[in-house]
């Protein structure tokens, strides 16, 4: 029984690493190509704002901010200086370890409500500044003219070569994020969401563990956003609004909360959807959210509980029987 | 005999309310200290002040010489002191191993940056740190529920698991805040032989309790506090025939039995 599950599973993956990597020839229509692009890189920052609000239980609802940070980071390098966008990428990793610390500290004092309207000025600031600042940034015109990624001379130019790279490194990091989760950090920061007295007594340094929370998040983040940049070649600050970070908790709490397949999920719930509804027209931001609440009100744990809870009930029937 | 810990002078005042005034607790090597008093006493408050919950608004803690009042809860519970809480505050999303294998985290070595690059090390840390977890929870007779939620056993249990929790930080000094409160008598008997395991392991138990079986069979020493302050210290026998300690806290019952006695 248990050879066999583990056949199953390896079987599942095999299946899994194919589908993903022929996608681009099954998909001809490049619109739907960026869209899956667009779904990885929402995917990594839903893994990063799983850590601090998925497990630690701090409300984060600046992960526009980070992500705006992460865009601007990569755009402004690799046009001013004419640097690589590897570069933007390290620097995206560098921002984040900043963003981490700086919006990591206030959580030690507040908690709750206060901490998400923190979250939210600090997403703000964020957006007035890049609108703003318009030397530097070039204010609501944005940043145009952002250069591709290559690899040893072979430039990413098309969204079906750059899915390629996004499947790496959102591999990568999923996989890292799974490991996280399902280690002793995982469990350190599930203690701190349920009870941080308790855990402080077990000599967890927990203004140590949220700031760690923090960084993750803001690194992820930075990498999503410094990747949208390259994905987009062109950005403007109004993309980095508050519903952008609305959003992201929408695709995090959709998919499943702790759970990297379920980032996954409801990152490409929500990202995918919109587009599938548009045949409906005027209405089709009013049915996605109709369809939204349908989900928070009957799967409170995600889409990835679902599977789980049929199985729970197919056993509840053999009972009966 | 060596010192443990010395509390001296301590005083805490919660705006114009004194709930510790000027109390000084000695407490030996190898013993089982209980604290007892009325209700609203002091007694958590005090062992809120020892584990670094309280700041203190005056007096010293000193554990193995060392002055640790004030100190940030997580350094004083590396030091070596360990507690459990009065209601239980366990990890609710884990299972019954998990919450002890969180209790081990702060032994484990292994950083953030070394565990993303270094997954071999990472797999044989988390062995020994399950291993270690599953060990105490076999002394403690509950290795067939580690798996578990916490939320899904009895409250006993519960209390069992906060106990095994505290003990995966190799404690030396263990407070307990009222460890039998709300436990049935044949649970409470089990308990009490769970803790005297754990003192023979080595550990030392400073325990807060209301259960006068429970106090007067296993403590070595007494304190009785009321309104904050001592009033009277010293083996069980000597508190029981305490006429102050009578009229304060233990009640009639034991003022006909000496008298019969």
């Amino acid at each position: 029984m248990k050879e066999n599950k583990k056949y199953i599973k390896i079987l599942l993956i095999v299946a899994a690493a194919v589908v993903l990597l022929l996608l681009p020839r099954i998909i001809s229509n490049s619109y739907y190509q960026m869209l899956i692009n667009q779904t990885m890189i929402n995917s990594i920052v839903v893994m990063g704002l799983n850590y601090i609000t998925g497990m630690t239980g701090q409300m984060n609802m600046g992960t526009g901010g980070i992500y705006a940070l992460g865009a601007y980071g990569m755009a402004l390098l690799t046009t001013k200086t004419g640097a690589s966008p590897w570069l933007g990428l390290l620097l995206a990793v560098v921002l984040g370890l900043i963003i981490g610390r700086g919006l990591g500290y206030p959580s030690l004092r507040i908690s709750g409500i206060y901490l998400a309207l923190t979250t939210i000025a600090f997403a703000e600031v964020v957006r007035l500044l890049l609108t703003n600042w318009v030397n530097f940034t070039g204010g609501a015109i944005g940043v145009q003219g952002i250069p591709k990624f290559s690899i040893f001379g072979f430039t990413l130019d098309t969204d079906d070569k750059y899915y390629y790279l996004l499947l790496v490194i959102t591999v990568i990091l999923a996989v890292i994020a799974k490991r996280i989760i399902s280690s002793k950090w995982g469990r350190v920061f599930q203690s701190i969401k349920d009870n941080p007295d308790a855990a402080e007594a077990c000599g967890v340094n927990i203004a140590q563990i949220k700031i760690l929370a923090f960084t993750l998040a803001a690194i992820y983040g930075c990498i999503g956003g410094a990747l949208y940049s390259c994905l987009m070649g062109y950005i403007s600050s109004n993309t980095f609004n508050q519903d952008l970070s609305i959003n992201y908790l929408i695709m995090m709490m959709l998919g499943g909360i702790g759970s990297v397949a379920g980032n996954i999920l409801g990152a490409g719930l929500v990202t995918i959807l919109p587009e599938m509804l548009r045949v409906l027209e005027n209405y089709y931001w009013l049915i996605f959210s109709i369809i939204m609440l349908v989900f928070a009100v009957f799967m409170p744990y995600g889409l990835v509980s679902v599977p789980r809870k049929v199985m729970d009930l197919i056993g509840r029937r053999k009972r009966q029987q | 005999m060596e010192t443990v810990l010395k509390v001296e002078n301590l005083t805490k005042n919660f705006s114009g309310l004194v709930a510790v005034n000027n109390l000084s607790i000695e407490m030996e090597k190898h013993t089982i200290h209980a604290l007892i008093g009325p209700n609203g006493s002091g007694k958590s408050t005090t062992i809120n002040l020892i584990t670094g919950f309280h700041k203190t608004t005056s007096g010293t803690v000193k554990y193995l010489g060392e002055e640790i009042q004030n100190r940030p809860i997580y350094e004083i519970s590396r030091k070596g002191i360990s507690r459990t809480f009065q209601n239980l505050k366990l990890f609710k999303s884990l299972t019954v191993l998990e919450n002890l294998m969180v209790g081990g985290h702060a032994k484990t070595q292994q950083g953030i940056i070394d565990f993303i690059i270094n997954p071999f090390k990472a797999k044989r840390e988390e062995k020994q740190l399950k291993e270690k977890a599953e060990e105490i929870l076999n002394t403690l007779g509950m290795y067939h529920l580690r798996n578990e939620n916490i939320g899904n056993i009895a409250y006993g249990r519960q209390k069992v698991t906060e106990l095994g929790r505290a003990l995966m930080c190799d404690p030396s000094l263990l407070f307990l805040d009222e460890p039998a409160a709300g436990l049935n008598p044949t649970e409470r008997a089990e308990f009490v032989s769970i803790l005297l395991k754990v003192f023979d392991s080595g550990i030392d138990l400073f325990l807060i309790e209301h259960n006068m079986d429970v106090v007067m069979n296993i403590s070595n020493k007494i304190t009785v506090i009321n309104f904050g302050t001592k009033i009277a210290e010293g083996s069980p026998d000597e508190i029981q025939h305490d006429p102050q300690v009578i009229s304060a806290y233990l009640g009639d019952k034991y003022r006909t039995n000496t008298q019969a006695g």
